[in-house]
């Protein structure tokens, strides 16, 4: 091997261990992460209608978070339990929500009719098929809900 | 169908030596480029330009390379409305794999090139670079550095948190006591008499799309004016 085929060598070499190291990181960059793909949860099928008696807040477990499912007059609705305040898990009192933690109280609609809370509880994107309640991704849309409230459900 | 035949034109030994191996020289012919390449490459530089400071705007160059690299790679995943623009920056570095290295080289190359573009006025001002006949490359220059200034500003306010959020205020404020047409620069920056989702869409507009335009097009005419006009005498 002369001299220069040798350099010709080493200064390939190092051009592409360069561009490796800068082609690795941007591609890593570029594969999306879980919590940025904007799939928050699966949709789960949370049993027969029959389970939801009317008037009253049946608690659930959906992907491994708390919820609540109300049943008014065969319109259901999935609320999610985590307090919007600092993230205690509400207990549900008859038709309404109370935080043991601090005392906010939430309407059977989810809006804060006591503080310290300020934000209502969002709501699970939910409907019946087949007799059955099927539970989607959760709705923040409802409020402007601070960034750690939002890591509760990613 | 006949075709005029005869002895082809014998190459010059110049012409013969001109033609390179390879795709560069495929390209190259074909576009007949030799001159100019040739040219470009048996530039000298002179013994007194073999120092630092004349590094200085290279430095700049290179820095926006990177900036604009970074840039491209931030923009996948940054989102330019109040709702989103905090915590997708969050993502960006926390969530995404080297998210935070894209975004902290943003970060940092952005001001060191204010600080380069600064200091190579300097240079330029101290050697006397700017006197004739480049006074217009002096004035492209000065241009480039307002240009890197308005980047400056107007991706501060891209993540959307208080200190971006009270910088702008004050930036825009200062805008406002232009007199005359302060009023008018105000509200333009701001899309409005307060800043609103309005101001973060028009400054992450200026920011990717109007200014890099702009800089594209002053760059290349100040690269082509030192071509121009050679390195400037020593002192």
């Amino acid at each position: 091997m002369t001299r220069s085929s040798f350099l010709k060598w080493l200064i390939g070499i190092v051009g592409a261990v360069s561009v490796a190291g800068i082609l690795y990181p941007v591609l890593r960059f570029l594969k999306p992460p879980p919590a940025v793909s904007g799939a928050i949860g699966q949709v789960v099928n949370v049993g027969a209608l029959s389970l939801f008696p009317a008037g009253q807040l049946t608690a659930v477990i959906i992907n491994d978070k708390p919820a609540a499912v109300q049943n008014l007059n065969g319109k259901y609705a999935v609320y999610s339990l985590i307090c919007t305040h600092l993230g205690c898990v509400n207990r549900t009192d008859g038709d309404t929500f109370r935080c043991p933690c601090h005392g906010s109280e939430f309407s059977p609609t989810g809006t804060v009719t006591h503080g310290p809370a300020k934000l209502p509880l969002p709501t699970y994107r939910s409907q019946t098929q087949n007799g059955a309640l099927l539970v989607g991704p959760i709705d923040l849309s409802r409020a402007a809900y601070p960034a750690w409230y939002k890591g509760e459900f990613t | 169908m006949s075709v005029a035949t005869g002895p082809a034109p014998e190459r010059t030994p110049s012409e013969a030596k001109r033609r390179k191996p390879g795709l560069v020289g495929w390209v190259v012919n074909r576009l007949g480029l030799d001159d100019t390449m040739e040219d470009q490459y048996n530039r000298v530089v002179p013994f007194h330009a073999s120092n630092y400071v004349y590094c200085l705007g290279g430095i700049a160059l290179v820095l926006f390379v990177i900036l604009a690299a970074t840039g491209i790679m931030l923009a996948v995943y940054y989102q330019p409305t109040p709702d989103a623009a905090y915590q997708s920056v969050l993502d960006i570095s926390t969530q995404v794999q080297f998210g935070w290295w894209i975004r902290s080289i943003h970060r940092w190359s952005a001001g060191a090139m204010v600080l380069l573009v600064f200091l190579h006025m300097l240079r330029v001002f101290f050697t006397g670079a700017y006197k004739k006949p480049r006074e217009l490359n002096w004035l492209t220059g000065v241009a480039l550095l307002l240009i890197t200034m308005a980047f400056g500003f107007t991706g501060y306010l891209l993540p959307w948190d208080q200190k971006a959020y009270w910088a702008t205020k004050v930036g825009t404020d200062i805008a406002g006591s232009v007199p005359f047409i302060g009023h008018f620069l105000l509200v333009s920056l701001r899309g409005g008499e307060q800043i609103s989702a309005a101001t973060l869409g028009r400054f992450f507009d200026l920011h990717v799309l109007v200014l890099p335009g702009i800089i594209l097009v002053l760059l290349l005419g100040h690269f082509f004016m030192i071509r121009r006009h050679g390195i400037s005498g020593r002192l």
